[in-house]
């Protein structure tokens, strides 16, 4: 009989947007520039999830002009305004509804020049990837000319957002309350490989289905999906940071076990977009909620392929090898007292 | 110091330098050079993060004597495109979305380089397997597999070079693969993170860490290191002038230890010097005397009448308790057909984003104390910071770096009030940056959970209550404790529809290393519970685990535990997504892996098998190693 035996389980989750059982808020500024460009400023920068590409999406979306087009600054308390905590899955809402309300307020000055300078309603106008038009007419410039002509007519096309996430807090007795008012959702398969003689556990797939209400950028989701899943199953295979006595016996990464490229199974990522109701965008977040199920999607695996339950993490093959044996005993048990 | 003199190749150029002879190759790139596309990320050769080409052959540059280079050739990230331009492959990880936080990426270019200089043909499992000595954080290595593979496909012109550019701009910029903008300066190493940057008369920190896990400090000397030449100044807690005391959610971490240490790598006193071996020698000349206390390193035991206590504030040692109640739980139990127990535990896990923590503070011309690191908060890091130093708000900025990591662990300003001080103090700009076991010993991790779990069911799957009780370990100090417990108990029981719960969650003083923010805060333990407990209830009433959770689901208009009447929940169309994408075959959750239909089918990936898949290119003949 083989000694790798593989098994299938599941797990499902849920997360809330940006931050717990209060309200959370940020601000951003807007301008659209000289040559078609634009500036957009809050306080965040990136630490990696690609914000700064989302953020350049959304103005580019909102004024007109292209992702390329804009410069994202100025990650300073004393140069932009509060954006707060670059974390809680929050960027994407918080920052990204806060940029598309500065560039709504930008365009709005923009806009009014422009149909001025036509002689057409503000409303039929529409702009995209550098070029501005009055729908049903055959009125078209780019947004350079858009810009030197609003800035002849002595109008800086500038703006600002302010956007409000209303979380309340909770009861201190029985904890009732309304901690979000963003949630998603996801679920998690994973198929595992188990090899009884060494009790190792090698993950070769994993399927990720997760809500982020509006994908602003598919690949950047992915992206956070990937890396979500890894990170969970690092805590369910390997990492353990140990204390004896309150030292480390972990203090580098030769103690410390990583996931690295051998360990890593292919993830399939399913978006799923259930807009969110109460933002301009539409768009909820995939930070956190990516790692939530995939250690239990693993032990539930693991279960499936050897029978054994791990229920103190990591599943190191140390502990799949006692779990093996304590089986046995217990159907040697079983059988003998039938006997 | 003996010094030698390095004559080398560099990206071409020939360099003539002095070196130390302690200098390692990556300190020689870094800081003779100004070559900071390499980075260091654990200065033991475990990640990679430092690789660089030796006479063609890829090494970690923090494990090689500068010395050993000495006549060589090197090859450096800067090196590998003309300024302004990307090779295939760093074409290929801009295309991709290879790069995310981008600290590990320059380590990783040159490592899929080397990969495909050594077998221009190298297939999926070669190229994971050559790629096995470079750690990521932030990708899970997904999208740089499929930038190494598009690049050797371009590069052999199996694949057009369009096939390296970005999408057209389509009817929309939403939805859209947009290339990362951040990516070029990225792969190309050009990036400056907060422990690249220097400033004119720079000094560097250096920090005296606490040896004991919990301990009165009785005095702390500091003339001698303050008298050595090239030191410009020591500081303790005493330099404070302001209201001591930071945290997410509770201020009760000083910047330095104050009257006594709570846990082994607490800051006790830091030195600014003109160089860092010289701030090193003067931490041994800082003379601590400390009192050694009872300590406490279990929070069970921590909770218990008598234990010692570690914050006044706190007798009960008690952070933080999350209390959840819906409904009646024992009217639930004495409903319910099945009752299981079970409890889990969850380990303590490091973040090790591969950018160890780093900042450089200064005071400007207006006096304003200015720090750059690379923080998640940078907000409340400023409100804290000003009432620590006792100015006023606009007296203090805090300018966000580019940050190599975060995953929660640099919300916690556990620095950056030194480097404030320190700048203050000096009058001068002072750089300090962690060691990558300093960063392990010092700063907060995943808190570690125990988890008692009660559930009650029908037969036919029913959840009629659930109790949960959650005891964490918070550690020495309270960081974001308090809203680790809230989330944890908020969503512990999760996304599922139970008409009793009694949820408890505490966060508890020890003596150990603190715990703090860790993506998912908390839910990631509480959820883990949830769904294996799910599986085990499953598994004993004959359930598939996918109708167990669709029978409780929550469903639009439903009310969670908190009792928050929820909009559109879009739960079963996950469950129904992941259900399908993967063929999942229905059947009770009771160990039928040998005979269940749906495994190893598309989706997956190949077992790996270590050091099988390295191939011979083609014509050159036997087995190449990997460098």
């Amino acid at each position: 009989m083989s000694s790798k035996c593989r098994g299938r389980g599941m797990a499902a989750s849920w997360y809330g947007i940006a931050r717990t059982a209060t309200i959370d808020r940020a601000g951003a500024w807007a301008e659209i520039d000289d040559g078609g460009t634009a500036k957009i400023v809050t306080g965040v920068t990136e630490i990696g999830e690609g914000i700064l590409t989302v953020l350049a999406q959304i103005a580019a979306e909102e004024l007109g002009v292209r992702p390329e087009d804009v410069t994202i600054g100025d990650n300073d308390t004393a140069r932009s305004p509060e954006a707060a905590h670059a974390g809680a899955t929050r960027q994407t809402y918080m920052i990204g509804n806060s940029v598309a309300l500065a560039c709504r307020d930008a365009r709005v000055r923009l806009d009014s020049e422009i149909a001025d300078h036509w002689g057409v309603d503000a409303g039929s106008l529409k702009a995209f990837n550098g070029e501005i038009w009055a729908e049903k007419t055959n009125l078209k410039m780019t947004m350079e000319e858009a810009v030197d002509i609003c800035k002849k007519r002595g109008v800086v096309p500038v703006g600002s957002g302010s956007f409000t996430a209303h979380g309340t807090g909770l009861d201190p007795e029985d904890g009732s309350g309304s901690p979000w008012q963003a949630y998603v959702y996801g679920c998690q398969v994973a198929e595992v490989e188990v090899d009884t003689v060494t009790g190792e556990v090698q993950v070769l797939g994993i399927w990720a289905a997760h809500d982020v209400g509006r994908a602003i950028n598919p690949r950047g989701v992915e992206g956070q999906i990937e890396g979500g899943v890894v990170q969970g199953l690092g805590q369910a295979l390997m990492e353990d940071y140990k204390l004896e006595d309150g030292h480390t016996t972990t203090h580098g990464f030769a103690k410390y076990i990583l996931p690295t490229s051998l360990d890593v199974p292919q993830i399939n990522s399913i978006l799923i977009e259930d807009p969110d109701p109460l933002s301009p965008l539409g768009a909820k977040g995939i930070g956190e909620p990516s790692l939530v199920p995939t250690a239990p999607a693993i032990m539930n695996a693991i279960y499936d392929a050897i029978g054994v339950r791990i229920t103190s993490l990591p599943a190191t093959p140390e502990k799949i090898l006692a779990g093996l044996v304590a089986k046995r005993e217990r159907q040697g048990t079983r059988r003998h007292a039938a006997e | 110091m003996p010094t030698l003199d390095m004559e080398v190749t560099v990206n071409g150029r020939d360099v003539k330098r002095r070196a130390t002879t302690q200098m390692r190759l990556l300190d020689f790139l870094r800081n003779e050079l100004n070559l900071t596309g390499t980075k260091e990320g654990c200065g033991a050769g475990e990640c990679g993060t430092c690789s660089v080409f030796v006479d063609g052959k890829l090494v970690k540059s923090c494990l090689m004597p500068a010395a050993k280079a000495n006549g060589a050739e090197i090859e450096t990230v800067e090196g590998l495109a003309k300024r302004g331009e990307l090779t295939y492959l760093q074409r290929a990880f801009h295309k991709t979305g290879a790069s995310q936080c981008g600290y590990c990426i320059p380590g990783m270019v040159m490592a899929a380089t080397g990969a495909l200089r050594e077998n221009p043909h190298a297939g999926f499992d070669e190229i994971k397997e050559r790629l096995g000595g470079n750690i990521c954080r932030c990708t899970g290595y997904s999208k740089i597999f499929e930038a190494v593979e598009l690049a050797r496909d371009a590069m052999n012109g199996s694949l057009p070079t369009t096939a390296l550019e970005g999408p057209g701009a389509g009817d929309s910029f939403i939805g859209n693969n947009v290339r990362r903008l951040d990516a070029p300066s990225k792969v190309t190493g050009a990036l400056k993170y907060a422990g690249d940057m220097v400033m004119p008369g720079m000094l560097h920190m250096q920090v005296l860490r606490s040896p004991v896990a919990y301990a009165l400090i009785k005095s702390i000397d500091i003339s001698e290191a303050e008298a050595m030449p090239g030191v410009e100044c020591v500081i303790t807690a005493d330099d404070v002038p302001g209201e001591d005391g930071f945290g997410v959610f509770v201020h009760d971490q000083p910047i330095m230890a104050r009257g006594r240490v709570r846990y082994v790598g607490e800051a006790v006193a830091a030195v600014a010097a003109e160089d860092v071996e010289t701030a090193m020698a003067a931490l041994g000349k800082i003379k601590v005397e400390y009192e050694n206390l009872p300590a406490v390193f279990d929070p069970e035991v921590a909770m218990a009448p008598g234990a010692p206590v570690l914050h006044d504030y706190a007798p009960g040692n008690i952070v933080k308790h999350i209390p959840i109640r819906k409904g009646d739980v024992e009217e639930g139990f004495a409903e319910a057909d099945l009752v299981v127990e079970e409890d889990y535990g969850t380990q303590a896990v490091e973040h090790a984003y591969l950018e160890p923590e780093a900042g450089l503070a200064y005071v400007d011309p207006d006096g304003v104390v200015t720090v750059v690191s690379p923080s998640q908060n940078i907000t409340h890091h400023r409100h804290m910071l000003a009432k620590i130093i006792d100015q006023p708000i606009n007296k203090v900025r805090f300018i966000m770096s580019p940050v190599g990591g975060g995953f929660g662990g640099k919300e916690d300003m556990i620095y950056q009030g030194m480097l404030a001080l320190a700048a203050m103090k000096s009058g001068q700009p002072v750089r300090l940056v962690f060691t990558r076991e300093e960063s392990i010993v010092s700063t907060a991790k995943r808190h570690p959970a125990r988890i008692t779990y009660k559930m009650g069911l029908k037969n036919d799957g029913r959840i009629t209550a659930v109790e949960f009780r959650m005891v964490a370990d918070g550690g020495a100090y309270g960081l974001s404790t308090e809203g680790v417990m809230r989330k944890a108990a908020i969503l512990s029981c999760g996304p599922y529809d139970i008409a009793n719960v009694k949820i408890d969650t505490y966060g508890v003083y020890t003596n150990n290393t603190p715990s703090g923010a860790f993506r998912t805060f908390g839910a990631m333990q509480a959820q883990f519970a949830t769904e294996s407990h799910l599986d085990i209830c499953a598994g004993k009433l004959g359930l598939d685990p996918f109708e167990i959770r669709r029978i409780n689901m929550m469903r639009s208009g439903a009310l969670t535990h908190t009792k928050q009447k929820l909009g559109s929940v879009s739960l079963g169309l996950a469950l129904d997504a992941a259900e399908k994408a993967s063929n999942w075959e229905s059947g009770p959750a009771d160990v039928r892996g040998s005979s269940r239909s749906d495994l190893g089918k598309a989706g997956n990936r190949e077992p790996c098998t270590l050091g099988s898949r390295i191939r011979a290119s083609d014509g050159a003949g036997g087995k190449k190693d990997v460098a």
